[in-house]
């Protein structure tokens, strides 16, 4: 048995350590990319750099245009605008060389179900060329479909269908994995699989773009973010050095924890303020949080309402992405 | 420049290579309904015929003539014709639409792969399933005609060996002209039902009416008709019993056209929806 060979960049830079700056280091590069379904805007001005070595999530609310991003660097659809490479080729002119050594899922993996899992891979081998065909049973193996290669797809899983996907991004031995939601519709067991799949993909030093709306999945999933929203990159970097920009949270237990939240309005230092079971959270924008909490404590007295306890946490990705995107705007 | 380098470059030939036209071939041969289908409108369908022919004059000589008699061979050819063009259609529209329907048409195309190399590679795989079937049913019609065949009437011909080849290809080209249609409106209009259902009805109510209408203010019109054309193509030995001309073809009512005319025609069919599906592959969304 053969397996995927580890091509793995031995300069590939450990998750968190910053980017180097020369070119040709990365894996995608994009400028100002507009796509438009008539006058609304998928994807607008985007400038994104996924450096090569690294998990990358690509993090925003359904529709926000993440899939269209991808399927313009794909040449699945064509951009209106703006300038992109893969692996350092520029896309769509030399297309066919860059997507050589790029694997990708869009969107929901579907195949045809009349064939197998072998037989579907196969026919992705004979499209790609060159010795994919040989990448079929390493494939196979590394995302443990061997048992089940010969059954006709339409009886897989989603999970499975997911796998079948990555598989299917294997054959090219890739550089570059794009994978859209490659966790929609899988159960806790199916992600953590897939969770591990990628992160040893990527700890083989292949660069992975995972599209996602499920912000844990990411966190424990990447080293590096994107967020987009309405059709833009808000924020990009590595995830602790953005969600510590985001300053800490408050957990608040207190009376009426409704009340409690009209009474501390939309103070400057609060990012967010969501109401739970037993109190508040308050996302802080940032400076000092013993102070930020004194004045929540003292609003909450003054407005006649009782606070029980008040705990200082860090902010999860969750928070910050909510508190950086329209979803919170939403929310309110 | 390295192999994996090369392999890259190929894939933006539009030349679909071998290996892609194979999995196309076994993409469709898996369709099981569909091949059962196909191969009862090609092959099934003048075995059964020839089988109950045999058996009828094995069994009462007097009242049924020989399976292999002139009119029985141009019967099946028809029959062959009409139900070989429509699942020509539906066999071109599936292969058409297969890979946008299952969702497959966005991995063939992140492979990177020329996509008019995929629209290619479609027009082999589904003519070699077509045309190997239709080619069996057609041989045993030849054989029947040639070795069960009785003392013909006054006024009947045997059909040559000749005859019964040229019918053949005639027949072929005609399945050639329904898979190349079907395939081009199945990828434009990225479905499969409503392509079928257009050139069925083109083949069984247009075209007869085109064919034997006088409109001599629309004559360049009812010429554009592939199936008008195919009519004057048709030879003889399947022609039954309509008029035959020194040619070979029969005239029914159909408005004359020069031999480059009729070629002009069927080719323009033939290259112009491949083309109009390609065109489509091509700038098609995945």
């Amino acid at each position: 048995m053969t397996t995927i060979s580890e091509h793995g960049d031995s300069t590939r830079p450990r998750a968190g350590q910053p980017a180097p700056h020369r070119a040709g280091h990365w894996a995608v590069e994009v400028h100002g990319l507009t796509k438009r379904f008539g006058a609304r805007a998928a994807v607008d001005n985007v400038d994104l750099l996924v450096p090569r070595g690294f998990a990358f999530g690509y993090l925003g609310p359904n529709g926000a245009g993440k899939t269209t991003l991808i399927r313009a660097l794909l040449g699945l659809t064509k951009a209106d605008g703006g300038t992109m490479s893969l692996l350092g080729i520029p896309v769509p002119a030399h297309r066919g060389h860059a997507l050589a050594r790029v694997g990708a899922i869009v969107d929901e993996p579907r195949f045809h179900g009349h064939l197998t899992g072998r037989e579907n891979l196969q026919i992705l081998a004979a499209a790609r060329g060159g010795n994919a065909g040989q990448q079929i049973g390493p494939a196979l193996d590394r995302t443990r479909l061997t048992g089940r290669a010969d059954d006709k797809v339409s009886a897989y899983s989603m999970g499975m269908r997911q796998r079948l996907g990555v598989a299917a991004c294997l054959l090219a031995d890739p550089q570059l994995l794009l994978l859209d939601e490659p966790m929609n519709g899988m159960d806790p067991a199916g992600m953590h699989e897939m969770r591990d799949m990628i992160r040893g993909l990527a700890d083989e030093g292949r660069t992975v773009m995972l599209s996602s709306h499920l912000l844990d999945e990411v966190q424990r999933t990447c080293d590096q973010v994107a967020i987009v929203d309405h059709g833009k990159v808000i924020r990009q970097g590595p995830i602790e050095e953005l969600t510590a920009g985001a300053g800490a949270a408050v957990e608040v237990q207190c009376s009426d924890p409704p009340a409690a939240a009209r009474a501390l309005g939309r103070p400057a230092f609060a990012s967010r303020i969501a109401v739970t079971e037993d109190g508040l959270t308050v996302t802080l924008t940032g400076g000092p949080a013993r102070e930020q909490a004194d004045e929540i404590s003292r609003r909450l007295v003054g407005a006649g309402i009782s606070v029980y306890g008040l705990r200082q946490t860090h902010a999860s990705l969750e928070d910050w992405f909510l508190a950086v995107t329209s979803r919170f705007g939403e929310e309110q | 420049m390295t192999a994996r380098s090369l392999a890259a470059d190929r894939r933006t030939s539009w030349v679909p290579p071998l290996p892609l036209i194979g999995v196309k071939f076994l993409e469709l041969r898996k369709r099981r309904i569909l091949m059962i289908v196909t191969t009862l409108f090609t092959v099934a369908l003048p075995v059964i015929w020839y089988a109950i022919r045999l058996i009828y004059h094995a069994s009462d000589p007097a009242h049924y003539a020989s399976a292999g008699e002139p009119d029985a061979f141009a019967a099946v050819g028809t029959v062959m014709d009409e139900f070989g063009f429509i699942i020509a259609t539906v066999l071109g529209a599936t292969a058409g639409t297969g890979d946008l329907t299952d969702g497959m048409f966005r991995h063939l195309v992140s492979t990177g792969r020329s996509r008019l190399a995929l629209y290619l590679a479609r027009i082999p795989a589904g003519l070699a399933i077509l045309l190997s079937l239709a080619a069996a049913g057609f041989t045993v019609a030849c054989l029947v005609t040639a070795l069960a065949h009785s003392p013909l009437t006054v006024g009947e011909v045997t059909p040559s060996a000749g005859a019964m080849a040229r019918s053949g290809l005639w027949l072929e080209l005609d399945l050639v002209i329904g898979y190349t249609v079907g395939l081009g409106l199945g990828s434009l209009m990225g479905q499969r039902t409503i392509p079928v259902i257009l050139l069925i009805v083109l083949e069984i109510i247009i075209t007869p009416r085109v064919i034997t209408a006088h409109l001599p203010h629309l004559i360049n019109g009812q010429r554009l008709f592939v199936g008008v054309a195919m009519a004057q193509l048709k030879p003889a030995a399947l022609a039954g019993g309509t008029v035959i001309t020194p040619q070979g073809g029969v005239t029914a009512h159909l408005p004359p056209m020069p031999t480059w005319a009729l070629i002009t025609v069927v080719a323009g069919w033939i290259i112009g929806w491949s083309a109009i599906g390609a065109w489509k592959m091509i700038t098609r969304d995945a």
